[in-house]
């Protein structure tokens, strides 16, 4: 068994007790082992450190997509009861209205479906490296590193479906709309709709980046997916019944 | 995520991924970071804190109440709230005293291992010394040159998953293939570190 198999086992509690009271001597007598141990023990400190750091990103991210709060100012004590009341009542009406009169505004309802299924992206082993390598970016929050590796990729290979994909969505999250309506185009132009998403992708990027006009052309285009019966059919019918 | 059920309901729900592995693991992160996000603000207010540190703050205490949930140390004597609001607010009191004495602009160095506590004072200070000499933020450049696959698999092992629990989530046929490719990789990338 080498140094690193043999301090492997001990860390992993398959060494019997008198074996394990070796071990602690051999660090205490061998400086090149205590060494080993040491590095072992270091490696994996670092790594876990660069994980939670992984973690702290996607949770940076969550974060950052959260309503901020308004700012609470104090009202006048003298006469807060009809204001109270009135301001109750006219928020009660508000809310029917939000809730059962008002169609959601396209690029909440497009921000709510990305954080719903956009903040991980699925890890098929097998794939290339820099996919592989693109993906693992994107899920830890690291966008631009993510692009990078989708964008190697392409030049390899420009009309290459799932970097083509990854590369449009990786750009809607970073909020490069222009961007990531290109990728989509290419992709939805140059296979068939009703295997790739492309055609959604674009009108939630359209519903997303909300600029004039913009709505309306998403809503034709989900409106294409539903009739054509393409790829996402279900979620462009759901995002059509909120519009 | 959790906001439509009862409190006790959601923390049921937290704890039950949390115990899981992989992407389950991954929604219970992120549902408990979602569930009591609102801390953040507490610790501006009552701690005087920047936005950014009370992030850091509450940011650091999901990893620790995660970590206690995922290895079995939080037994569910009080709510997940109670429990999360207790550690946050340690780490708060930690942050103002840090801002007090200015301790923040001191280098970092790496964490202390709980696995050193396995071994008498001699051994330990031993070990320690030797830990503080290393190059950490080399080995972790060096991560970025062993392949994804390495990379992913010794972040697990880092993250405390059993080489069973590697197997399952990465895909690969058993343990022992697993076993053996961790400490190819480690080996690696102790050869890479060790490349000037």
């Amino acid at each position: 068994m080498d140094s690193l198999e043999y301090i492997d086992a001990y860390f992993g509690g398959e060494f019997p007790r008198e074996e394990a009271g070796r071990f602690e001597e051999r660090i205490q007598e061998d400086p090149a082992f205590a060494e080993e141990v040491a590095h072992y023990l270091g490696t994996r400190t670092a790594l876990k450190e660069l994980y939670d750091e992984g973690r702290k990103a996607r949770f940076r991210e969550l974060y950052r997509q959260r309503p901020r709060p308004a700012e609470v100012r104090r009202m006048n004590p003298r006469g807060w009861l009809p204001s109270a009341a009135a301001a109750a009542l006219l928020a009660l009406i508000v809310l029917s209205w939000l809730l059962f009169g008002r169609p959601a505004e396209p690029s909440r309802l497009a921000d709510r479906y990305i954080r719903q299924n956009l903040i991980v992206l699925p890890m098929k082993m097998g794939g290339a490296d820099s996919m592989l390598k693109g993906i693992s970016l994107y899920n830890t929050g690291r966008f631009a590193g993510a692009l990078q590796q989708f964008e190697n990729l392409l030049r390899l290979d420009p009309l290459h479906p799932a970097a083509l994909l990854n590369a449009g969505i990786v750009s809607l999250r970073m909020e490069n709309y222009d961007r990531a309506l290109d990728f989509f185009i290419k992709l939805e132009n140059h296979t068939d709709s009703h295997v790739n998403p492309a055609l959604f992708y674009e009108a939630l990027t359209l519903m997303r980046r909300n600029h004039a006009g913009d709505s309306d052309h998403a809503k034709q285009l989900l409106r294409r997916i539903v009739q054509q019966d393409l790829n996402k059919k279900g979620d462009a019918q759901d995002l059509l019944s909120k519009m | 995520m959790f906001g439509s059920s009862s409190s006790k309901e959601a923390d049921r729900q937290i704890i039950g991924l949390l115990r899981q592995k992989g992407l389950d693991k991954r929604k219970g992160e992120e549902g408990l970071f979602n569930e009591y996000a609102y801390f953040i603000r507490d610790g501006m207010r009552k701690h005087r804190l920047s936005e950014e540190e009370s992030f850091d703050a509450y940011s650091d205490s999901v990893l620790v109440a995660i970590e206690n949930i995922s290895n079995g140390t939080f037994l569910g004597n009080s709510s997940l709230k109670s429990y999360l609001y207790k550690i946050f607010h340690n780490k708060c009191v930690d942050y103002f005293r840090k801002n007090a004495t200015n301790k923040r602009s001191m280098n970092r160095t790496l964490s202390i291992n709980d696995e050193l506590f396995l071994f008498s004072d001699k051994s330990r200070s031993i070990l320690q010394t030797l830990i503080e000499k290393a190059d950490w933020k080399l080995l972790r450049n060096r991560l970025e040159q062993i392949g994804d696959d390495c990379r992913k698999m010794l972040l697990f092992w880092a993250d405390s998953y059993s080489d069973k629990e590697i197997a399952v989530v990465m895909e690969y046929k058993t343990a022992d293939v697993v076993k053996t490719s961790r400490l190819r990789c480690l080996a690696k990338l102790r050869q890479l570190y060790n490349t000037v």
